[in-house]
């Protein structure tokens, strides 16, 4: 078996390719056409949530874990990497792979514990699950610097993962956004893929066919809490300051999987295009309304969920890939007829 | 030191019974719909502001708003059956847990732009009113609140024990299919509960607003208690709310008094965790309930 078949399913269409080349080009050269600090943190934070979303969809979007305690995952990687670098002076760059690690620990825990569990307890189970962390970092005050939660000593150097230059945070969130979606893309074509999606649309048939669902859950939400931790080290880098009430908030965990669900989840892209879509319009908002309204952009956000997961469970994603379906189903909702067609791929997540 | 264990004892019970109330509405909906209703707290918190709204307009007193409060809060869950959870009844799996966290950050989020961030503390003649039996405290408020919360899950269990509707709705809990061919209006069923669900968690938001100031997220954490104590005492049971509500409150006073307040939360997540893992079915849940909803 030469190089090439082995690699060939994993070697994506020429639409997929030109469209990933034309993405990563887009993004390379933005900051270097733009690079005032305001447009530059604004490209930042619209990969961070897209890395972030991207993260959540690998257990959530694949494996159908729909998790609502992603938080727990990001903050030990927040806090993991701060804490050791606060504490120890210890470079980041290592310590984001120590709070992966942690992050690799607790997700196994909660996979192993949780594994009989489906759905909606799941999702009861990582919120829980994310309390108890919140909760016992709160009061760990000595350690942790409890609700004030820490601020890191801006000191920039490469080894302290701090810049005076903010095209470099930019280009770190980049490489880290590419990587995941490769690390997305391989495994969606790999056996281990398809076993999560067997898994996903049905367990126990999934499991007569089979495949271990107990090795690809715990794989799903292992990786997962690894992709996010390391957004939470980056992330920490980047604010320089982590609060529990932010990095550790049901709020947080909810915003990931928003992203990832309404750009659509089980899908490469997916998140990408949620965050591209979802971070100008709260950006927006915000700026619009600070003050006067404050909380506009959470409203429109849970609006928009409702609404998502209504007319379009599978995400905009869906709606670009196939989009007679889509529009079938938004007449079904709208058109109010109470007769609705039947949808080849109301199916899937059921 | 034992007349401080009654006390720790009573209190806890009094505030189990609130637990219970909040629950009752949650493992309705869940055992009649099979909706998880991730919002179950905004309703409590929405229920808490008008009573907060009506209190302050007209100046009668929250006890009285009451009993305007909970009917208003039946039509609102009515409304919102009809436009949001018909619609992902049977939908995937994804639209019926992210459809009720989308309406709970939309609740939270009006009443931030309405009322903003501040506590609001509602006016009662009871409020601050303790009632002493020998070394013992009851505040008056949770006496009440107790009170009126016992005499509804009693009311609601003999409503679903004896009435019509009642029958019908236990029928549908049971199997769905089944019902419709007996010809039980179902979709009627569903939209019913939800509207009586919603007029429990209002009805406690109304209790809850001369005892403890409001805040729009205060509904976040009662939504996790409501979820504790009807996992634990077994989805759809109404006996089980209660014992799991009284259970709770009992867990959450004493663990706060012997370890300290912080850690109250703590001690029901753990529980709670223990009955996920140990039992999911929870105490009076029959085996594998768990996996109905799913």
């Amino acid at each position: 078996m030469t190089l090439t078949s082995l690699l060939a399913p994993y070697w994506p269409t020429r639409k997929g390719l030109l469209l990933s080349l034309a993405m990563v080009a887009v993004l390379v050269a933005l900051p270097l056409i733009a690079a005032d600090s305001y447009t530059l943190h604004f490209v930042w934070k619209v990969l961070f949530w897209a890395l972030a979303a991207a993260a959540w969809n690998i257990a959530g979007g694949y494996a159908g874990q729909f998790s609502l305690g992603h938080a727990a995952f990001f903050g030990l990687g927040a806090y993991g990497s701060t804490l050791l670098y606060m504490h120890f002076g210890l470079s980041p760059w290592i310590g984001m792979f120590v709070g992966a690690g942690a992050a690799v620990a607790f997700a196994t825990l909660i996979g192993a514990l949780t594994l009989r569990l489906q759905g909606p307890f799941f999702a009861l189970a990582s919120i829980a699950f994310a309390e108890v962390l919140r909760i016992a970092i709160v009061n760990w005050r000595s350690f942790t610097g409890g609700a004030e939660g820490l601020s890191l000593p801006f000191d920039p150097s490469f080894a302290n993962m701090m810049f005076s230059d903010r095209l470099w945070y930019v280009y770190i969130m980049m490489a880290a956004l590419l990587i995941v979606l490769l690390i997305t893309y391989v495994l969606e074509r790999s056996w281990i893929g398809y076993a999560l999606a067997a898994m996903r649309e049905n367990e126990e048939a999934a499991e007569a066919l089979g495949v271990d669902t107990v090795r690809a859950k715990l794989f799903s939400i292992g990786l997962s809490a690894l992709l996010s931790a390391i957004a939470g080290t980056l992330y920490a880098n980047y604010i320089l300051l982590i609060e529990p009430s932010t990095v550790l908030s049901i709020g947080f965990s909810v915003e990931i999987a928003l992203i990832a669900i309404i750009g659509g989840m089980g899908t490469p892209l997916g998140p990408i295009l949620g965050a591209v879509l979802i971070v100008p319009l709260s950006e927006y908002l915000r700026a619009e309304f600070a003050g006067s309204l404050q909380g506009l952009y959470l409203l429109v956000y849970g609006a928009l969920l409702i609404v998502m997961v209504i007319v379009m469970p599978l995400g905009l994603m869906s709606a670009i890939r196939e989009p007679r379906t889509a529009a079938r189903r938004l007449r079904g909702v709208f058109g109010g007829s109470s007769r609705r067609r039947p949808v080849r791929e109301e199916s899937r997540h059921a | 030191m034992s007349a401080i264990i009654v006390q720790l004892l009573v209190s806890g019970l009094l505030l189990g019974g609130i637990y219970a109330l909040i629950s009752i509405g949650l493992t309705l909906i869940f055992g009649v719909s099979r909706i998880k209703n991730f919002a179950h707290g905004d309703f409590v918190m929405v229920g808490m502001y008008l009573t907060y709204v009506l209190n302050s307009w007209s100046g009668l007193d929250s006890y009285l708003v009451l009993l305007i409060v909970t009917p208003l809060m039946f039509l609102f869950g009515l409304f919102l059956s009809w436009a949001i959870i018909r619609p992902i009844q049977g939908a995937p799996q994804v639209a019926q847990i992210f459809a009720t966290v989308g309406l709970g950050l939309v609740l939270q989020n009006v009443t931030l732009m309405i009322f903003g961030g501040d506590f609001r503390t509602t006016a009662s003649v009871f409020a601050g009113k303790v009632l002493r039996i020998g070394d013992i405290a009851l505040p008056a408020p949770l006496l009440i609140a107790f009170a009126v919360a016992m005499a509804v899950v009693a009311v609601i269990y003999l409503f679903l024990k004896t009435s019509y509707t009642g029958k019908a709705m236990r029928a549908v809990a049971q199997d769905r299919r089944s019902a419709s061919l007996m010809s039980i209006d179902v979709k009627g069923i569903d939209l019913f509960t939800f509207g009586l669900g919603t007029a429990c968690a209002g009805l406690t938001g109304a209790l809850l607003a001369p005892m403890f100031p409001v805040y729009p997220t205060v509904g976040i954490n009662l939504v996790l208690i409501a979820f504790v104590v009807v996992v634990l005492g077994g989805l759809g049971s109404i006996a089980g709310a209660l014992i799991g509500g009284l259970a709770i409150g009992l867990i959450e006073t004493l663990s706060g008094f012997f370890i300290g307040s912080e850690m109250r939360q703590m001690a029901y997540f753990l529980v709670f965790l223990a009955v996920l893992l140990l039992r999911p079915a929870g105490l009076f849940g029959q085996r594998g309930s768990e996996k109905l909803g799913a």
